[in-house]
């Protein structure tokens, strides 16, 4: 807890660029694989049942919508918000708007577990989209983690 | 704000936009017939459960699931269109239970050995209706389900549990699953009219037109 207010409040110092660039890389890819579940979720086609995976089952599950809004809109906006704050930085050094994207992957991330174990012990199915987003929250979380611990600036 | 970063930002909304716009393309390509090859379905044979009239101009053969919820989503789907194309529209039913389904397996002997004593429509009526109800139950658990909807039917409950069970039944749901696998089935529910795979219409209006359209095309 305490480590999280430390990420809101203490600023970050000369993060490498290249670090930010994954991090844009990484939360474009979320963005798109969202995109696709959220357009899916909208069209209103009923996505067939393929013999690969259990697709259908996990998108059409009550575990799918939040207050009826597709948790898959909630995944676009929030990799949205991450590339935008990467973007910031590698643009005109906004430390501030990267640094609360990288804390928002915290809470991506806390997202992420409580799916997975959704899929695997609630409706036993995998959605291979879902899990593609599991990989990408999952680097940007580490991604962020390993930025905090060695660019923190020390007071 | 210079012009260069005026560019850079531009630069990435294009980017975003490119990411959706790239998506919602891919997506529309996606819809084309989910069937690979070029196979045709194997000809109606005594085994098959057919509706409708024998000389209709139009055939149409779906291999289904009854599991899959987009196949309960095109069951009225279907209805309506029997009801409304009575006389044009020969419909046959082919089980291909996929494996992630438990119950899609167990539901289809249900609906085989109501057959047996002529309501597999409504077996599988019902079936397709109260999905929701038995989708989570374990295959013992829904037999005892479909045993009901058997009493609900009238059916004689004894022949349809020894119907249930019976190995020839249980070969024709594997025969329509190995028939769907060798032309190229990998999705459900995929309808076939008139011999050829057709792209899942979105509602039952485009898939009117398409029944239509081969109405005509095989009575010129």
């Amino acid at each position: 807890m305490n480590h999280l207010k430390l990420l809101l409040t203490r600023p970050l110092q000369k993060v490498s660029i290249s670090a930010a660039v994954i991090v844009l890389i990484v939360a474009l890819v979320g963005f798109a694989d969202s995109t696709y579940l959220t357009v899916e979720h909208y069209r209103g086609v009923i996505p067939p049942c393929t013999v690969v995976a259990g697709c259908e089952q996990v998108l059409t599950s009550a575990y799918a919508t939040i207050l009826g809004v597709p948790v898959a809109l909630g995944g676009a906006v929030f990799y949205l918000l991450v590339a935008l704050g990467a973007f910031a930085y590698i643009e005109g050094r906004h430390e501030r708007l990267f640094r609360y994207g990288l804390a928002l992957t915290v809470i991506g991330f806390i997202f992420t577990l409580w799916f997975l174990y959704v899929q695997a012990f609630l409706l036993k199915a995998f959605c291979q989209y879902c899990l593609v987003s599991a990989v990408t929250s999952t680097l940007l979380f580490v991604m962020a983690v390993y930025i905090f611990k060695r660019y923190r600036a020390t007071l | 704000m210079n012009i260069k970063r005026i560019i850079f930002w531009l630069g990435f909304i294009i980017i975003l936009a490119l990411i959706v716009w790239g998506v919602v393309v891919a997506m529309n390509k996606e819809i084309v017939p989910p069937v690979q090859s070029d196979g045709s379905p194997a000809p109606i044979s005594a085994t098959d459960s057919v509706r409708g009239p024998e000389g209709a101009p139009v055939t149409l053969i779906e291999y289904s699931d009854f599991q899959c919820p987009a196949c309960a989503a095109y069951y009225p789907i279907v209805e309506r269109l029997l009801a409304e194309a009575s006389s044009t529209v020969r419909f046959v039913y082919r089980h291909y239970p996929l494996p992630q389904h438990r119950i899609a397996e167990p539901a289809a002997q249900a609906a085989e050995a109501a057959g047996r004593q002529g309501k597999f429509w409504d077996m599988s009526g019902l079936i397709f209706v109260n999905q929701l109800s038995w989708q989570d139950l374990s295959p013992i658990q829904a037999k005892s389900v479909f045993k009901g909807y058997a009493e609900r039917l009238g059916l004689n409950v004894a022949n349809f549990e020894k119907d249930y069970e019976d190995s020839a039944i249980k070969a024709k749901i594997s025969a329509d699953y190995r028939d769907g696998q060798t032309i190229g089935v990998n999705a459900t529910p995929t309808f076939f009219v008139n011999g050829k795979a057709i792209t899942n219409p979105p509602n039952y209006e485009s898939f009117k037109v398409i029944i239509d359209a081969a109405a005509a095309e095989s009575l010129d």
